[in-house]
């Protein structure tokens, strides 16, 4: 048996098998990817084939970059079962049947090496049936790794052990699954549904049947269920427009055939004409006519509609009841207390499901922090059931239940007046169904600045940013702001960090644990100073932010950035200007500037520049990198993955890249570390521009942009301010250009661009809409 | 003095750049393998070649460094063979048989290789490093984008998105009907294995080309489709006088019968040919009525009815074989490649004079014509 997985095989190329082979392959591990030989054609793989090709074109894309795809090798079960033996994890990811799942693994028995991990990414059908019949060896080999859809972006993986499981076995699919794909395991029982499903499947039935009993729209029904209680704003009918209405039905028999007949679910599945009506018709949500909302194109506008859930028909979608006040940003217990159809609606949701998650502890999963971290990442909720259940208070939550008839679980009983949660000694702990408080046990190589900010204060903070002692000699910058957006507040507080950490610590990591590193600076205020003219204080801001940048570049010691999900404007100019990166897989970095108007003020047009320049493989001469920076900025370009900003030049080839969420800040850290012995600040760049002659060449590029309607009036001004900094201004191939005189030509078009009224448009309509202008 | 012949012209498969299959072959590479395949396959003694003439439209990177005489060492040939690279954009190859040409005549050798090349994969249009004159790039169109003189022909004269999809139809027709007959079998030398053309997409119809998007003008009607590909690909061609082709018993095509250069204004470069064809039916003393067979460059379907409809050129006698939007358009590839199917094409066809004329970008036309052995 080999310690490590170098090689998987998935079998079943439908969309959770494929996706996690793609997966595997942007982990940058070699997948073999097999399917059933065709009934039809030649092509013997044609499916596996078919599934990689159109992965290729889906969108969000399953890949990281098209290069992954290169990993998946594709065949057939006939064929190419043998190459089994190659593979040091099997996963089986094909139709929910167990008399074919249980043929598969007789064949894989004969083929596999003894000691290949085996695993099921089944969803239904429970482990014990699974392997009735295999020998013990194989018994031993097996687990059910169950992925969320879809499998690169979903960070849930439940894993599921049998009473044979080996425990190394287990233990080494876990670390991958952890360490190479990226996602959080999650211990599940072998029970039906194991735990987000059960609870997902329960809620949703909830919702649809109390909106209907209630007589509550679809629209109002997803207003209260949605962002209210922290659940994407799809709300539920929405999220079953997504995943498809006709899985519904399927969902609950899987559910009813296999739970107990005292299940509470039992009592609340039962099958909605409308629904039935609906699948039959065709319209089985969004990848089908529409579901309980379509977009009517008909009389060539797009028009959203919603369903009469009484009549069945589709009317302009309604604007939705609307909540104010704390009840509207996650107070729970206000929200279930609103006199009226909100709040008796949210009850009917939350209190039943909130009651059914206590209930499956510790049969679904041991811990309630298993059954949070599994609707947290496998549901996108914000809070899990037992945070919700804080932030009503257990014993409230089980008077009303009292009040309302529905049956309170022990653990909820248990619990009484505490919580499931609580922080002792500066550490998290959850409540066990021993009635004790057990600490919230990280693991190896998980750190988290949640945790840090239990038991420590800040080193410094101010209105929008914080300086914090990670451990080891290393301080940690963590944006603060709305959005983490980036003021003139981030940029006093580099500067008075750079003094602290050059005499207290040894290096420091730039990141923050919002959903977005940074969305870039702050336009409120910006166009705020624009209107009211305040132009020397716009040049203050742009002065200030290159001068703390590049204080950071050059202080002595050394910055490692760990951005994760967005990163851009400022928020990709303080990676650029950092000595290394640390970026978690799911990094969209770019510098969008020229979206709202402007070019890039805090160094990133120099460093986009020295970036390609000093990359070995891009040709020489001045206009080769000139022309590659001009093409990303003034485009606007956003990679849509941390492999896909190596290829654009956003991440060197010593940045490092992080598959876990959760182990960025314990691996920026140790990045940073590592380039504290014998540290250097960088030298300061010199570039050696072409001027006016390359803006002749790069206004050639642009007229055609233009005449092709793919580049608006503005586009071209804004464009043109971006040529002449990264040209170099009125600078001549021979002579040398610093990188301060490249600040000075960015401040100079930036402000040039600001005092536009074009580009002043832009950013107006950027902040009221979310959308850029096409002017 | 003696006559100066076309005694033999092979040209490397054409394929698409980029995701074509030689997208990943060195340019220089592939120049020396298809030069290398002219000498075996007409015989002629490799010590004999005075020259090797080279036409690259950029020649720099990969097709740097004097690739002429690189191609000459890469493929093995005697060290006493010398190597010229010629620019002349897309004229550039025509440009060296021109060039061979006047050297015979001058008494200054008698064999030479007239060849060109091109991996647009590999070197960009307009260069690694494109740097125009500042000046002379807002006060004239010299540095004008090719799809944009495109669009300034179809504009003046009045040839709609149909014409130009029905002109490109036919092309890919023609090509595929070429190669059903292994017609190109004899001019291609196989690189590796890669033994056909990648370029041709004969199922091409008017309604499939019809729903292409619009390439250089939103307001515009030249399409992809419309315009010849990006392509790799490289050609030769041997230029030798009369004399040393009886002496040696080599097989000679056509004979050339005169030559000329004009220019013309940028912003329509593609009319380039009809000036350069006037100036070189002059020279021979012959009138367009006299051409049995023409190899027009088929730069954009707009640019190639233009000229057509100036000079006044029956369709049937136009690229026979199909034109560039099928076959392809490796820049500097590309004159060796229609003077020498001229030539061929003379024998096969039983004809006696030929025309090969291209636009080049800039403005400027070249003309060849030639006469049956």
């Amino acid at each position: 048996m080999s310690d490590t997985i170098n090689k998987v095989c998935v079998i079943g190329a439908g969309t959770m098998g494929a996706g996690i082979a793609a997966q595997v392959a942007n982990a940058g591990i070699p997948v073999l990817l097999l399917d059933i030989v065709p009934r039809e054609g030649d092509n013997r793989s044609a499916i596996a084939e078919g599934a990689v090709k159109k992965m290729l074109k889906t969108s969000p894309a399953p890949f990281m970059n098209k290069r992954a795809a290169k990993l998946v090798e594709t065949g057939n079960i006939e064929d190419d079962l043998g190459k089994v033996a190659e593979c040091d994890w099997v996963v089986e990811a094909i139709i929910e049947k167990l008399d074919i799942k249980q043929d598969l693994y007789a064949k894989l028995e004969e083929v596999r090496k003894p000691g290949t991990a085996v695993s099921s990414n089944t969803s239904t059908i429970p482990l014990e049936q699974l392997t009735s019949g295999r020998s013990d060896q194989f018994r031993k080999d097996f687990l059910i790794t169950h992925f969320f859809n879809p499998p690169r972006y979903m960070r849930l993986i439940e894993i599921v052990s049998g009473p044979h499981s080996d425990t190394d076995t287990v233990a080494k699919v876990t670390d991958f699954v952890d360490r190479q794909l990226g996602k959080t395991p999650v211990v599940a029982e072998d029970s039906p549904g194991f735990i987000a499903n059960r609870i997902g499947t329960f809620w949703i039935q909830a919702a649809i049947n109390s909106a209907i009993d209630m007589g509550v729209s679809v629209e109002d029904a997803d207003a209260i269920g949605g962002k209210p209680m922290g659940i994407p704003k799809t709300g539920v009918f929405g999220l079953v427009d997504l995943i498809g209405l006709d899985l519904m039905p399927y969902l609950q028999k899987s559910l009813t055939d296999t739970l107990p007949k005292d299940d509470p679910y039992q009592a609340i599945a039962r099958s909605e004409p409308l629904l039935e009506k609906l699948i039959s018709e065709g319209y089985t949500g969004r990848k089908g006519k529409g579901g309980f909302y379509r977009m009517n194109k008909d009389g060539g506008k797009k028009v959203k509609e919603a369903i009469d859930l009484k009549s069945g028909e589709y009317a302009h979608a309604a604007r939705p009841v609307s909540i104010r006040g704390s009840a509207a940003k996650g107070d729970l217990g206000k929200l279930i207390s609103i006199p009226g159809p909100i709040g008796d609606y949210a009850w009917a949701v939350l209190g039943p499901t909130l009651a059914y998650s206590a209930m499956i502890v510790p049969e679904a999963t041991k811990t309630v922090v298993g059954v949070d971290d599994a609707m947290k990442l496998g549901y996108n909720w914000k809070m899990g059931p037992f945070e919700m259940i804080d932030k009503i208070g257990a014993a409230a939550l089980v008077t009303r239940l009292e009040e309302s008839d529905i049956a309170v679980p022990e653990l909820l009983k248990a619990v009484g007046d505490g919580s499931f949660y609580r922080v002792e000694d500066g550490k998290r702990q959850y409540f066990g169904t021993d009635g004790q408080y057990h600490d919230v046990e990280r693991a190896e190589g998980v750190l988290l600045l949640e945790d840090i900010k239990l038991n420590s204060e800040p080193i410094i903070r101010n209105g929008s940013a914080a300086l914090w002692d990670v451990g080891d000699g290393v301080a940690c910058l963590e944006f603060t702001g709305k959005m983490n957006s980036l003021d003139v507040e981030v940029m006093k507080l580099i500067q008075k960090a750079i003094p602290i950490v050059s005499k207290d610590y040894k290096a420091m990591v730039v990141y923050n644990e919002g959903s977005n590193f940074s969305a870039g600076a702050n336009l409120g205020l910006a166009i705020f100073a624009m209107n009211i003219a305040a132009w020397s204080e716009v040049e203050k801001l742009i002065r200030q932010g290159q001068k703390a940048y590049k204080a950071l570049k050059y202080a002595p010691f050394p910055v490692v950035s760990a951005p994760s999900g967005l990163a851009l404007g400022g928020g990709c100019e303080i990676v650029l200007n950092s000595d290394a990166v640390q970026a978690h897989a799911e990094t969209y970095i770019g510098l969008v500037e020229t979206g709202v108007g402007i070019i890039p003020g805090w160094g990133g047009c120099s460093e986009m520049i020295e970036r390609w320049q000093n990359n070995p493989r891009h040709p020489n001469g001045p206009m080769p990198a000139v022309s590659k920076a001009f093409e990303l900025i003034s485009t606007a370009t956003v990679a849509k993955s941390a492999a896909e900003a190596r290829d654009h030049g956003f991440l060197r080839k010593h940045d490092q890249v992080t598959m876990n969420r959760d182990r960025l800040l314990h691996d920026a850290k140790e990045h940073a570390l590592s380039m504290v012995e014998g540290y250097a600040p960088p030298k300061k760049p010199e570039f050696r521009l072409p001027g006016e002659t390359g803006r002749a060449a790069l206004k050639l590029a642009v007229d055609s942009f233009r005449k092709q309607g793919m580049a608006t009036p503005h586009d071209v001004t804004v464009a043109e301010e971006l040529a002449i900094v990264l040209t170099g201004g009125n600078t001549d191939m021979t002579e040398v250009v610093t990188e301060d005189q490249m600040l000075e030509l960015e401040v100079a078009g930036f402000m040039r661009l600001a005092r536009n009224p074009k580009s002043q448009a832009r950013v107006e309509h950027m902040l009221e809409t979310g959308k850029p202008l096409r002017n | 003095m003696s006559d100066v012949v076309i005694a033999g012209y092979v040209r490397s498969p054409f394929h698409p750049a980029y995701r074509g299959a030689l997208a990943k072959v060195r340019p220089d590479d592939l120049a020396a393998n298809t030069i290398r395949g002219l000498i075996d396959r007409t015989g002629v003694k490799a010590d004999d070649i005075e020259d090797v003439v080279m036409g690259c439209a950029f020649p720099e990177g990969e097709q740097g460094f004097n690739i002429a005489r690189l191609t000459v060492l890469l493929a093995g040939l005697p060290q006493s063979i010398g190597g010229i690279t010629m620019n002349r954009f897309c004229g550039s190859s025509m440009s060296a048989i021109h060039y061979a040409a006047g050297q015979i005549a001058m008494g200054a050798g008698e064999v030479f290789i007239a060849a060109g090349v091109e991996a647009m994969s590999r070197v960009p249009m307009t260069g690694f490093n494109p740097m125009p004159h500042p000046e002379l790039s807002k006060t004239s169109a010299a540095y004008v984008g090719m799809g944009d003189t495109a669009e300034n022909l179809a504009k003046k004269y009045e040839i709609d998105r149909a014409a130009q999809e029905e002109f490109a139809v036919n092309s890919q027709q023609k090509a595929g009907a070429a190669m059903a007959k292994n017609a190109f079998k004899d001019e291609i030398v196989p690189y590796g294995d890669i033994d056909t053309d990648g370029t041709p997409r004969p199922d091409t119809t008017a309604e499939a080309l019809a729903g292409l998007k619009l390439a250089f003008d939103e307001n515009g009607t030249v399409t992809a489709g419309t315009a010849s590909p990006l392509t790799d690909g490289a050609s030769a061609v041997l230029v030798c006088s009369a004399d040393y082709a009886a002496k040696n018993g080599l097989t000679v095509l056509a004979k050339i019968k005169s030559m000329a250069i004009s220019g013309c204004a940028p912003e329509i470069m593609g009319i380039g040919p009809v000036e350069a064809t006037k100036k070189a039916l002059d020279r021979a003393g012959l009138s367009i009525d006299d051409i049995d067979i023409v190899e027009l460059n088929e730069a954009f379907s707009s640019q190639s009815l233009a000229c057509i409809a100036d000079l006044g050129i029956p369709e049937e006698k136009i690229n026979l074989d199909g034109g560039a939007i099928a076959i392809g358009h490796p820049l500097g590839a590309t004159g060796a490649r229609i003077v020498g199917k001229a030539a061929a094409l003379l024998g096969r066809e039983g004809k006696k004079y030929a025309l090969a004329t291209q636009c080049i970008g800039g403005g400027q036309g070249i003309a060849t014509i030639l006469e049956a052995a």
